[in-house]
């Protein structure tokens, strides 16, 4: 027990390390320290609450500084001023339009359209009114992200709408990504919303034609329209 | 001394004091005032302290000066043993090293054995020994020729040893 390493420092040179080495020592507690410091320096200015804060705060804020600087580059990105979205999210915007509320009027079309690229500015010195599988039901004068021109619309045999866009091009440029070559052409085929979009450049202007066929199949079948409308449509600028 | 220097330097010594102010009373919170009112007095007293010679010796010394003028009178209200030492209380163990029970029953055995000592026995034995002063500055502390200290360190050393048999 404790007494038998006693007797080992039973001479006193023994006792006085026992009582360096084994004797507990009190430190002056916290309290008693701020008590005596501030005893002995009453006029002492004393850190201000927020100062308290300053270092953890610094740290916080600089953590978070360089953990944006680190990750600033894999954060998703806006869209940015990119036309052909604008124009893409336009035309889309329209294509529900005539699917909603877009009137038939496959009768009469062909006499208003006339007016219709009279007040677009966009002539049509062909254009393709339909075959067996899909006709021209309607035509009319739009506007397109500050663009004038004109908007035809089609009806397949089994109800879908297909809405054909044609404005002026300007300085819009479509991208190499999404190219997909159809017959002779290679115009843009993107998928957005739901719905599908084949956009190309013809004669200065920007022509895009958007439809809810989507699947593999419909696909096909949409191109196959493009196809027909590409070839037997020539649109111009009037101005 | 500059007075900043001089508090400096007194802080220096605040465990040490408060080690020593334990021991003498043997209660925390008592301790604690007899520490602060040291550095109270101390700081009145500056400019009698002379530069140059032991400040932690004359803290120790106004400590024991404090504890002897309002302390002691307490303890000799208290219960007395029959052998006139007072009773002691539960030793305290605040920083305590070393947990075994081997060394926490030596702990045990050394505070209460230090406690069962008078303070004239007690207080040179933990200044030359434990806060290793030299004897001149123990005997300026005590206010005894350094004789005296060296025999009242002797007899609290037997007593000391006495009392560690005991418990044997």
């Amino acid at each position: 027990m404790a007494n038998e390493g006693m007797e080992q420092h039973e001479d006193d040179g023994g006792l006085g390390r026992l009582l360096r080495e084994r004797l507990p020592r009190h430190p002056a507690p916290p309290v008693l320290r701020a008590a005596v410091l501030e005893a002995l320096m009453p006029g002492r200015p004393r850190q201000p609450w927020w100062a308290l804060w300053m270092p953890p705060a610094f740290s916080a804020v600089a953590t978070a500084l360089i953990m944006l600087l680190y990750l600033a580059p894999s954060l998703p990105t806006a869209p940015g001023a990119d036309p052909v979205q604008f124009v893409t999210r336009a035309v889309l915007a329209e294509h529900a339009r005539n699917v909603f509320w877009g009137e038939t009027r496959a009768d009469v079309v062909l006499a208003i359209l006339p007016r219709a690229m009279e007040e677009s500015g966009v002539a049509l010195s062909w254009v393709f009114t339909g075959d067996e599988e899909i006709r021209l039901i309607n035509a009319k004068p739009t506007y397109v992200e500050g663009r004038r021109g004109i908007e035809l619309a089609y009806q397949d045999v089994a109800g879908h709408t297909v809405t054909y866009i044609i404005v002026p091009g300007g300085s819009v440029t479509l991208p190499e990504r999404g190219r997909v070559q159809i017959d002779r052409w290679r115009p843009v085929v993107k998928r957005e919303n739901g719905f599908s979009l084949i956009m190309w450049r013809q004669q200065g202007l920007l022509c895009v034609m958007a439809s809810d066929l989507v699947s593999d199949e419909d696909l096909a079948r949409f191109k196959q329209y493009f196809v027909k409308v590409r070839s037997s449509t020539e649109p111009y600028a009037v101005y | 001394m500059a007075d900043d220097e001089f508090r400096q330097q007194a802080l220096q010594h605040l465990d040490a004091l408060h080690n020593l102010a334990v021991y003498l009373t043997r209660n925390g919170s008592e301790a604690e005032d007899l520490v602060q009112e040291t550095y109270v007095r101390a700081m009145r007293f500056s400019h009698r302290f002379q530069p140059g010679t032991h400040l932690r010796a004359w803290l120790f010394q106004i400590l024991r000066n404090t504890f002897l003028t309002f302390y002691r009178l307490r303890e000799r209200e208290s219960a007395l043993s029959e052998d006139g030492v007072p009773e002691g209380d539960a030793p305290m163990f605040h920083d305590a090293p070393g947990r075994d029970s081997e060394s926490a029953g030596v702990h045990m055995d050394l505070e209460r054995a230090l406690s069962k000592l008078p303070e004239e026995f007690k207080t040179p034995l933990l200044l030359a020994e434990v806060e290793g002063l030299a004897l001149e500055d123990v005997a300026r502390i005590m206010d005894c020729p350094v004789g005296t200290v060296k025999s009242r360190i002797f007899r609290a050393k037997e007593r000391l040893r006495a009392h560690l048999k005991d418990y044997k």
